[in-house]
């Protein structure tokens, strides 16, 4: 690089100062991070405490921080010479990222053993802090190489969150994601490599950057596109990259299995969102791609999902499922932003609600395997009805949000196929209601399980009124499920408030 | 009143609630409460019938001249491309529904009454099967599509535990299947409704949204949005029943608007829509060959359950087909016209086949079910006054006739837990009444003149038989071969009737003795009112009749009107 006179020097020093006010939320988990660091090493003994309080006040103040300052109207800023963008989208995803975030550290905090994980030491709180921070990043990048780094800062956080569980398993799946997830990035840097030598920038937003992909050669630039594509689908967990999952799912612990299951996922989708439209550009054929992408993902997700006998194991083929329907609301572009927001939102909600719900099961009852869950409804009514009501929402039935978020991205697959006459559209539309009866099968097996068998367990009055607290919390997840149904418009008046062009 | 039809769905809710909330302590009184919730709904729905205006009870396709109407905007959305969604909380009832609210009241005080000795989970039961009542009131009288799919969905979880929890010994399996053959036929109805959620606007709302004056007419408004001179973001989308039956609603140009014929895979996607609604709702018919999941269902139900899935559930199938399928489509309805008379009689056919090969008589009463819903499917294929009156009297008819059939099987299976036909013999000797009332049921099922099911199934085969004079939906052959159907029902039911009733006593096991007792007082209670009010529709057609004559014929009007 060229040496740069003093006064070019200043001026990019003054950029950078006046950008870093709308980077305060990742200044405060990098400082939430060190404060995390610095704690551990003074403290000696009996820090758990500390910490947590270091890492819940950390993402609290982001959560309220971001509230507090949501620029609703706001236009895209570029930040630091053209790497980052903000924007209130990516706000709105921050703030679904922070918020998982906490409820995941409370999660943990509701067991004794997840206590002990997550607080005795600092490395799992920094893990998560750091996956955040990535999280962040990525959602802001407009850059291959910042993409590039946010992706690993993410991934790296995975698989020491994977590996930090102590437990033979744990290593072993640790390993396993950490040999996958190192080929996807080396994979995906590979297709990134090809995008800039074929455009010559790396700023996917540039006009350079389109002229470049428009002029390349289509077939070496559908290899690159793949190689990318390959990568950002090992994140989503989507099909066909989503082998990983199952296996890493069924060992982690529960509270960072919802964290997989819900951040790093919405960040890759939101990745593939925006560059979407240079997708369109290079291939002509992007609707064809996500659609079959989608479709393989449903049926692989639910069929997948039929046989298995753990619970972990049945939740990680249903985020399968689920990030293929994230999938084809890709389809609808720009038409339905809502839509695909709506979706993500609660998604989130579903899915932490129902691996917290399966926290208490594993933790209190200690069932997780399937066997362990017979008749369970009879002691539990009260927690077994609230998992019957978080797998009709992961089913789509009503009076759910998960019927609401089936319904608008089914409405908005036909809007589609409306405008633009694309069969394959249809196709989406049709196989999305066809594995809802599939789906059904395997979400409703629990409430099944729980209900029409009988159980040999016997109940002690501790563990009915630990699991009566438990419930308490898990009715403040579940009832904004039942909210939404009723009252979707709200949520959805809300996103339309926020502005979401490019 | 002014809420009549909303406290048809709230009186069972709160009593839901009640006996949720009623600590278990106090079981004895969740029964009473279902009682009483379930007679409130009787007393409210024989208001309704009562003040319900037979003369202008009309033209279903207009929102005036439907009754005790409440209509408020439940949600709206605005969702970028897609446009704004309107969703109203909007009920009413007329011809085609009011009977449906009445019988259905009936049936579920009955069913009540019939759960009367449930021990096991008895507030669970309970609590359910209030929850039941709700949703399946609220599925009759809503008339916004996305209400009644609401109700329409809710319906099948009750349901799911309330066989599989209650249920016989294979009763796990039958409730997932019930489930899921619903859920299949669901997501049918859903597809559908989406596309015509896209399809058709509000012109009201339309009209609000747009600025347009308030003076102006619906017609006005039509003729703006067919020109083109209200822009699309401005059309407020709708899921108003009433409105999808006005081919002037659907947006120009949108897949399903009649006069812009839209292909997928070589076939009009109108056809495609309807066939869709059509197995959808042929599921909870249950049609031929959609069936096979209603013998299950009713073998391992408790008798009460039977009751209700017999008496109501399967008349949701009927009544969606008329309301949505029918009402919506009617250009597709008569191109499929050959298609559902087809599956009509062979509903009727090979359901009453199977009936006489049954052994086990809750499955012989289930498989006469399919028989008669069959006829409900001919009459409407027929399109003509007489076969949809007829449909819909055989709707109510068999609502009451069926419930008497699954409480009769109940006495039987309550006595001595077993209901093989070839166990039992000569029953008439120690059972006197029993008897009577079992021959009173068949006689009545089997379409004797004096019962209520004579009068639907002539009424159904007239229609069938003008059909192809009046309209030309099916040809006449039709009403011939479906009226085989009463030759066999009167096969299996005298055939089921001598070897159980007739000759010399014997049941199987020895121990069964002492319990074959004749009928209690609490059975008669069940009984007594059935019977009584199946012999006066089946002397007195008018008093049904005068409900449903004016929507009828406004109805297929309606659906001749498009040629």
């Amino acid at each position: 690089m060229r040496l740069q006179s003093g006064k070019q020097l200043m001026e990019t020093l003054n950029g950078i100062q006046e950008n870093l006010v709308y980077l305060l939320p990742e200044m405060v988990l990098v400082l939430g991070i060190i404060f995390l660091i610095a704690f551990d090493l003074v403290f000696d003994r009996k820090k758990s405490v500390g910490l947590a309080a270091i890492a819940f006040f950390t993402l609290v103040f982001v959560v309220f921080w971001l509230v507090f300052s949501f620029p609703i109207q706001q236009q895209p800023v570029q930040l630091m010479n053209g790497l980052l963008q903000t924007s209130p989208q990516t706000a709105v995803l921050k703030l679904i990222f922070t918020v998982s975030g906490v409820v995941i550290l409370f999660m943990a905090s509701r067991s004794e053993v997840f206590k002990k994980l997550f607080f005795q030491s600092s490395e799992v709180p920094i893990a998560v802090l750091g996956l955040l921070l990535g999280v962040f990043l990525m959602t802001m990048s407009i850059h291959w190489l910042m993409v590039y780094i946010a992706i690993e800062l993410v991934s790296i956080s995975s698989y020491l969150l994977v590996g930090l569980s102590p437990g033979k398993k744990n290593a072993e799946a640790g390993m396993k994601y950490l040999l996958y997830g190192g080929a996807a990035s080396a994979v995906m840097l590979f297709g990134m490599s090809w995008l800039y030598g074929l455009t010559g920038t790396l700023h996917f937003y540039s006009d350079t950057f389109l002229a470049g992909i428009q002029a390349a050669d289509p077939l070496v630039m559908a290899t690159a596109f793949i190689l990318l594509l390959f990568g950002v689908l090992f994140k989503l967990g989507a099909f066909p990259m989503h082998t990983w999952a199952p296996d890493v799912y069924e060992v982690a612990p529960i509270p960072i299995v919802a964290l997989f299951a819900v951040v790093p996922k919405v960040a890759a989708l939101f990745l593939l969102w925006q560059i979407s439209d240079i997708d369109r550009a290079i291939t002509g054929a992007w609707e064809q791609w996500v659609s079959v992408l989608a479709i393989g993902g449903m049926i692989l997700g639910n069929f997948g999902a039929i046989w298995q006998r753990n619970a972990k194991r049945m939740l990680a083929y249903s985020s399968i499922a689920h990030a293929a329907f994230l999938l084809s609301a890709l389809l609808l572009g720009e038409l339905a932003y809502q839509v695909l927001f709506f979706y993500v939102m609660v998604y989130a909600l579903m899915t932490l609600a129902a691996f917290f719900l399966i926290q208490i099961f594993e933790q209190r009852l200690n069932a997780l395997r399937f066997e362990s869950f017979h008749g369970l409804g009879k002691p539990f009514p009260y927690l077994s009805i609230l998992l019957l009501v978080v797998m009709l929402a992961l089913i789509g039935l009503p009076p759910t949000a998960g019927f609401n978020a089936k319904f608008y991205l089914f409405a908005g697959l036909w809007n589609t196929y409306e405008s633009s006459g694309q069969e394959v559209v249809l196709w989406v539309l049709i196989s999305g209601v066809a594995n809802t009866v599939v789906a059904l099968f395997y979400y409703l097996k629990l409430p099944y399980l729980l209900f029409f068998k009988t159980t040999s367990v016997e109940v002690n009055k501790v563990m009915v009124n630990k699991v009566k607290r438990d419930c308490l919390f898990g009715t403040l997840i579940v009832i904004p499920l039942l909210l939404i149904f009723f009252r979707s418009d709200a949520l959805v008046d809300l996103l339309n408030n926020v502005n979401f062009t490019f | 009143m002014e809420h009549l039809l909303s406290l048809l769905v709230i009186v069972p809710l709160v009593g839901a609630l009640v006996v949720l909330l009623t600590p278990n302590t106090y079981a004895y009184l969740y029964k009473n409460i279902a009682l009483f919730s379930t007679l409130l709904l009787l007393a409210l729905s024989l208001y309704a019938v009562y003040h319900f205006n037979t003369a202008d009870a009309g033209a279903f396709i207009e929102t005036s001249s439907l009754q005790y109407v409440e209509k408020m905007e439940w949600f709206r959305l605005n969702l970028g491309g897609l446009g704004v969604i309107a969703i109203d909380y909007f009920v009413g009832v007329d011809g085609l529904n009011i009977t449906m609210v009445l019988l259905s009241a009936i049936v579920l005080c009955i069913g009540v009454l019939a759960s009367w000795n449930t021990v096991e989970k008895v507030k669970a039961y309970f609590g359910l099967y209030l929850l039941l009542s709700a949703s399946v009131m609220g599925c009759f009288i809503a008339l916004d599509f996305f209400l009644f799919y609401l109700f329409f969905e809710f319906m099948l979880l009750p349901m799911y535990f309330l066989i599989g929890i209650w249920g016989g010994p294979r009763k796990e399996y039958a409730a997932i299947k019930f489930f899921l053959y619903t859920l299949v036929g669901s997501l049918f109805i859903l597809i559908v409704m989406i596309g015509l959620n896209q399809s058709v606007y509000d012109p009201i709302k339309t009209a609000e949204l747009a600025g347009l004056s308030t003076e102006i007419s619906i017609a006005e408004v039509q003729e703006q949005v067919a020109l083109g001179e209200i822009a699309k973001e401005q059309l407020v989308k709708t899921f108003h029943m009433i409105f999808m039956v006005d081919p002037n609603n659907y947006v120009p140009g949108s897949l399903l608007d009649r006069a812009n014929v839209s292909l997928w895979m070589g076939h009009p996607l109108r056809s495609v829509a309807f066939l869709a609604l059509f197995i959808g709702f042929a599921i909870k018919l249950p049609a031929v060959p959609f069936h096979t999941w209603l013998p299950d269902a009713h073998v391992e139900a408790p008798t009460a359950i039977s009751v209700v899935l017999a008496g109501i559930l399967l008349k949701i199938g009927g009544y969606g087909l008329i309301r949505t399928a029918y009402a919506i489509f009617p250009d597709a309805a008569f191109h499929h016209g050959w298609l559902i008379g087809f599956l009509g009689i062979l509903a009727i056919l090979y359901g009453a086949m199977n009936a006489l090969a049954q052994k086990d008589l809750k499955r012989l009463i289930a498989y006469s079910s399919v028989s008669h819903m069959g006829f409900v499917l001919l009459g409407l294929a027929s399109m003509t006054t007489e076969g949809v009156s007829g449909a819909i009297y055989q709707m109510f008819s068999h609502g009451l006739i069926a419930s008497l059939l699954f409480l009769l099987a109940g006495v039987l299976y309550d006595r001595t837990g077993n209901r093989y036909i070839e166990n039992y013999s000569g029953l008439a000797g120690i059972m006197p009444v029993f008897s009577i009332f079992v021959g009173v049921a068949f006689f009545a099922s089997l379409g004797l003149p004096g019962f209520s099911g004579f009068i639907a199934e002539l009424f159904v085969l007239i229609g069938a038989f003008s059909s192809a004079s009046e309209i030309g939906a099916i040809p006449s052959w039709m009403a011939i071969v479906g009226a085989l159907g009463l030759v066999l029902a009167a096969a299996y039911y005298l055939w089921t009737f001598q070897r159980m009733f007739m000759g010399a006593f014997w049941v199987k096991e020895k121990k069964w003795l002492p319990s074959l007792k004749d009928l209690t007082i609490r059975e008669y209670l069940m009984f007594v009112p059935l019977i009584v009010l199946i012999v006066v529709f089946g002397i007195f057609p008018n008093l049904l009749f005068q409900l449903i004559n004016h929507s009828v014929d406004v109805f297929v009007n309606h659906l001749t009107l498009w040629k």
